[in-house]
């Protein structure tokens, strides 16, 4: 298989599988998240890595969730790759070739739905 | 060392900046024959020669912020909490979000610019997608160096 066979398609994907997951992941993520949108959580203040959602306290200091919706997203982006690998190419290359950009832009602004709230208290999300 | 990484971060940044401004000059608005002017010059430039550039200097930034991330988390984001400046902190999250998102188009990115010739839509979008992420990035970086001097 070529790279051109791959990339046409794959690359797209992933980028399109990895959007699709974070922007949800970053915004449904909070403390009593039922779904454990990071794969892991990082405690810089104590230097401790713990695997999925675990919340911050005055103990162990702030989690970052970053670090671990990356990782997830990643992995979701290569399912997608190894999905889009399996359809036939001819019928799809066009097709992700408009998802490749069309899919971020959704991302931006489904979260920016989210992100409104740091500038805007009273915000409630749609 | 954090120091001197934040500022390595911000000056990879700013040839970040330079370059995928003249990739999207050139794409978007390219120089016509017989003008040579300073800014048809910035305009007048093969835009498939920068990609190689910028992908690098976006994973080498991408990677040092992350590297930089936890610091933040610790001593820069709680105060800006305890000072009610959720405006900088929105602007960080909305950083973070853009740096993630666009590491995973890179690899698209290259390949419609670098190995293709079909699909010239997608490649005006893409370029266009990691210029505004790109200068939002850095503005919003430099608000947040600076953000006492806001307040």
């Amino acid at each position: 298989m070529t790279l051109e066979k791959i990339a046409t398609r794959a690359f797209p994907a992933f980028a399109v599988g990895f959007a699709l997951y974070y922007a949800p992941a970053y915004s449904f993520t909070g403390a009593n998240s039922a779904f454990s949108w990071p794969l892991f959580t990082y405690f810089p203040a104590i230097d401790r890595w713990n695997w999925a959602l675990v919340p911050g306290n005055d103990n162990i200091g702030p989690p970052m969730w970053w670090y671990g919706w990356i990782v997830s997203a990643v992995i979701v982006g290569l399912i997608f790759a190894v999905i889009a690998m399996l359809l036939p190419e001819r019928a799809t290359a066009k097709m992700w070739s408009v998802l490749v950009w069309v899919v971020p832009i959704v991302a931006f602004v489904f979260l920016a739905n989210w992100e409104l709230v740091w500038f805007f208290p009273t915000w409630k999300p749609l | 060392m954090i120091t001197a990484l934040l500022i390595i971060h911000g000056v990879i940044a700013v040839f970040l900046i330079g370059a995928i401004t003249h990739q999207t000059l050139g794409t978007f608005w390219p120089r016509r024959p017989g003008q040579v002017d300073f800014v048809a010059n910035a305009r007048g430039i093969r835009p498939q020669v920068y990609v190689d550039t910028i992908i690098i200097l976006y994973i080498v930034t991408f990677f040092i912020g992350a590297f930089l991330y936890p610091t933040y988390r610790v001593y820069v984001r709680p105060p800006l909490q305890d000072l009610q400046l959720t405006y900088a902190i929105g602007l960080f999250e909305i950083k973070e979000n853009f740096a993630a998102i666009g590491l995973a188009t890179l690899p698209s990115y290259w390949w419609f610019w670098k190995k293709t010739n079909e699909y010239p839509t997608t490649r005006k979008a893409l370029t266009a997608i990691f210029f505004g992420i790109i200068w939002y990035n850095f503005i919003a970086g430099h608000i947040l160096n600076n953000v006492r001097g806001f307040t």
